[in-house]
């Protein structure tokens, strides 16, 4: 399961509301223990899709790369990565599993006229053809 | 020797190492010498036709193996290799 702490998490909303209507992404750094993995920081990366960001999202490998030294750095792991569905719910689209990797928790937040509706997380499997919904709690949750 | 940065879900497939340290004089030579030593690791990385998954980016300090030789790309000591994954994804359209 995944845990988000209250400083990040408001960092992931707020930015899933400023970019909307387009789509957001950052990635997620925290502990993990055993199954149970908290979010203590949330980084905000650039969405550098060429196509439109209302409905794509892709992240520079070297953001990601950045991520993971910040995260060694401060004796954290790289949980996962979060990105915002503009208007529409918090699944798990066939975009998004055919450009995701097995090794990181997605959260998707849901964004609806502009304001944070819900979310969810997921865990792509290695073949890109299915994702598991993961339990996912935040401070108001 | 050239280290490795392993990312953190793979590393219960590198007896919980965060960082290995393996002899090679290219990146292939390094890449082959990890999953010798981790086979477990190889199938993450690796597809069946033993080709590096698509999702998979390999960097030798800054750069993306891909633009400065792939597996042929010299390795000296005191070089980092890092496993980057391609990531991106969208909302289905309507
Ligand atoms: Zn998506």
């Amino acid at each position: 399961m995944v845990h988000i702490e209250r400083a990040p998490w408001r960092e992931m909303v707020n930015h899933a509301q400023a970019v909307y209507p387009n789509e957001c992404c950052g990635a997620m750094i925290g502990t993990i223990d055993g199954d149970k993995k908290v979010v203590t920081v949330a980084m905000m990366l650039d969405n550098v899709s060429q196509g439109s960001q209302a409905a794509r999202y892709e992240l520079r490998p070297e953001d990601l790369l950045k991520a993971d030294r910040e995260a060694r750095t401060r004796g954290l792991d790289l949980i996962g990565i979060y990105h915002s569905h503009p208007d529409c719910g918090a699944y798990f689209s066939e975009t998004d599993l055919k450009n995701s990797c097995p090794w990181y928790s997605f959260v998707v937040l849901s964004v609806q006229n502009g304001s944070f509706d819900h979310a969810n997380s997921w865990l792509p499997n290695a073949e890109q053809t299915h994702a598991e919904k993961e339990e996912l709690t935040w401070p108001e949750s | 020797m050239a280290r490795i940065l392993i990312p953190t879900p793979l590393r219960q497939f590198a007896e919980k190492n965060d960082t290995v340290e393996l002899p090679g004089a290219t990146v292939g030579e390094v890449l082959g010498a990890l999953t010798a030593k981790y086979p477990d690791l190889k199938k993450n990385l690796y597809n069946d036709e033993g080709k590096l998954r698509s999702f998979v980016n390999v960097y030798l300090n800054d750069e993306d193996i891909r633009y400065t030789g792939k597996d042929a790309t010299a390795v000296v000591d005191s070089d980092v290799l890092s496993i980057v994954p391609s990531i991106a994804g969208g909302k289905n359209v309507r």
